[in-house]
């Protein structure tokens, strides 16, 4: 049986032509539909950010790859957001740490990561255990929980290969190793998130304190931390940091998996309950799969085991990054639409996914990626990334 | 009748295509409106709780907010009270006053802040005040949060 292609695939015409609605969008949500030319510096990262993502949509319709370019976005999103939220905190006040100051004065940016430790507080207590500003300001709680919602219902934990802003993190360290050293890891792992996520909620309810993020976010490391004070801030400061070395770094490394998005983030088991109501998914054709378990052995999140491949479809923990489809010679693995026969119009499918998950990497990529590449001009003409 | 149920599965998928520029283009107007639930508000244990009395004193305006005894049900033994110092242009290097927190005509409290360098001495004169929680510049102001226990 010949492999099945993608309408798209191997046609220049036609990804150009599905390529032009992403431009339109592209130009919309990183240039707010007129592009700032004003200087030199914005007019060069507006140029480079517009060519980055169109290349790399089309490249992903062109070639059939999907995880193979949302992974160069993915992973610059990364990078980009933390070198940009770190020079502007520098900038602001002075250091990378936050002052007694900011956090009496509710100042501190909310993150998607918090949504997890705030849901049973607001039932019971009617409040937000979070000091951070409701509305205005730099990632107000309403804003960011607008976010979660809307793209959670439309993409479920898709969000965490297409929008989150630190998983690129650990999704680049995973590719360091072209082999890894550590094959086997047991399946099972991916249930830890859930774990994680219960004790953190439960703690952060008992304690009203966002337990997480106090003490255990590895991201901490690349975006905000307290400033060392005490013993007690200190003791945080090393819980943080050596988690951030060995689930964000040495762990994805030898593994070749994203240990810290799979086994330790609360919020990815919390989106994982939203694959179940939302429309896309990725399924299996049996008919067409030959067992081979290259898609068990690529997926990134311990998602897919032999038992997931015989039920046709991976587990609930799935980021519909696309590397096990990309990892399929048969083409028996892709996205889908729920309702939909699984062996029919898979071309349509995958564009109807691409384009809302595309469009997530451009939002959240547009702003840090231009902002950077004026940085590093700066740096470049002046030797200061501050300045 | 399968194929009649892929209309709706793609019509599902269309909005929830059209559902991630919304939710972007629309954000602030979204956000504005859950910002207006009841539940959208800082927890006092974060934001110091509300306002309990507001006074002029030695040039300073003092504003002492109701003791917060957070706990996720009801109220806990142990909290704080905040207490917020502003001048009318800027703060003076020494603020040296006395707190009566409750409000039972009995002075709780004795605190010296030196506005310079943070250094914050408290002196309790009362047995349900503990110690300082934090003591900083906000802004223009200088707030502190006192450690405080029921009786």
């Amino acid at each position: 049986m010949t492999k099945p292609v993608y309408a798209t695939e191997g046609s220049i015409w036609k990804s150009i032509l599905l390529t032009l609605p992403m431009i339109l969008l592209i130009l919309i949500f990183i240039a707010g539909g007129t592009p700032d030319l004003s200087t030199p510096e914005k007019s060069v990262a507006f140029l480079i950010t517009f060519l980055f993502l169109t290349l790399l949509f089309f490249m992903i319709l062109y070639t059939g790859k999907t995880d193979r370019y949302r992974a160069w976005g993915f992973v610059t999103m990364a990078l980009f957001f933390a070198l940009t939220f770190i020079v502007n905190l520098i900038k602001a006040r002075g250091s990378m740490t936050f002052s007694q100051e900011n956090l009496l004065a509710c100042e501190i940016p909310f993150c998607h990561i918090v949504t997890t430790m705030i849901i049973i507080p607001i039932a019971i207590t009617n409040a937000i255990i979070f000091p951070g500003s409701i509305i205005g300001g730099f990632a107000s709680i309403a804003s960011m929980l607008v976010i979660v919602i809307g793209v959670s219902l439309a993409l479920g934990r898709g969000f965490c290969s297409w929008g989150c802003f630190y998983g690129g993190w650990d999704d680049g360290t995973s590719r360091i190793l072209r082999k890894p050293k550590i094959k086997k890891i047991n399946p099972v792992f991916r249930w830890i998130s859930f774990a994680v996520l219960l004790i953190i909620a439960l703690i952060s309810a008992m304690t009203l304190n966002p337990a997480y993020c106090d003490w255990l976010c590895p991201f901490k490391t690349v975006t905000e931390f307290e400033k060392v004070t005490s013993f007690t801030i200190l003791m945080k400061t090393v819980v943080f940091f050596s988690l951030f070395i060995g689930l964000v770094i040495i762990l994805p490394v030898l593994t070749g998996k994203r240990i810290q998005c799979a086994t330790f983030c609360p919020m990815g088991a919390l989106l994982a309950f939203t694959n179940k109501i939302n429309p896309f998914d990725v399924r299996i054709d049996k008919e067409n799969c030959s067992n081979c378990e290259k898609c068990v052995n690529a997926c990134p999140t311990l998602s897919l085991n032999t038992e997931d491949v015989a039920a046709g479809r991976p587990s609930i923990t799935c980021m519909k990054c696309g590397k096990c489809v990309d990892s399929c010679s048969k083409r028996a693995i892709h996205y889908h639409i729920k309702g939909t026969p699984v062996n029919k119009n898979f071309s349509w499918a995958r564009n109807l996914f691409l384009y809302p998950a595309f469009l997530l990497l451009v939002v959240f990529l547009g702003g840090p990626m231009q902002n950077g590449i004026i940085l590093l001009i700066n740096l470049i003409k002046t030797g200061s990334l501050i300045n | 009748m399968k194929k009649i149920l892929t209309i709706p599965a793609y019509i599902w998928a269309v909005a929830c295509f059209l559902l991630v520029p919304v939710t972007f283009i629309k954000n602030d107007a979204f956000a504005e409106q859950l910002a207006k639930l009841p539940f959208m508000k800082i927890h006092p244990k974060y934001n110091g709780g509300e306002l309990n009395r507001n006074y002029e004193k030695d040039g300073l305006s003092v504003r002492i907010n109701r003791p917060v005894y957070a706990a996720l049900f009801g109220e806990g033994n142990k909290g704080f009270v905040q207490v917020t110092f502003s001048a009318p242009a800027q703060l003076p290097e020494q603020i040296n006053q006395t707190i009566d927190y409750n409000f039972d005509n009995n002075p709780d409290f004795q605190v010296t802040i030196n506005t310079l360098n943070g250094e914050t001495n408290l002196i309790p004169l009362d047995q349900t005040v503990k110690s300082v929680y934090a003591s900083s510049k906000v802004k223009e102001d200088w707030v502190i949060r006192v450690n405080i226990e029921k009786k």
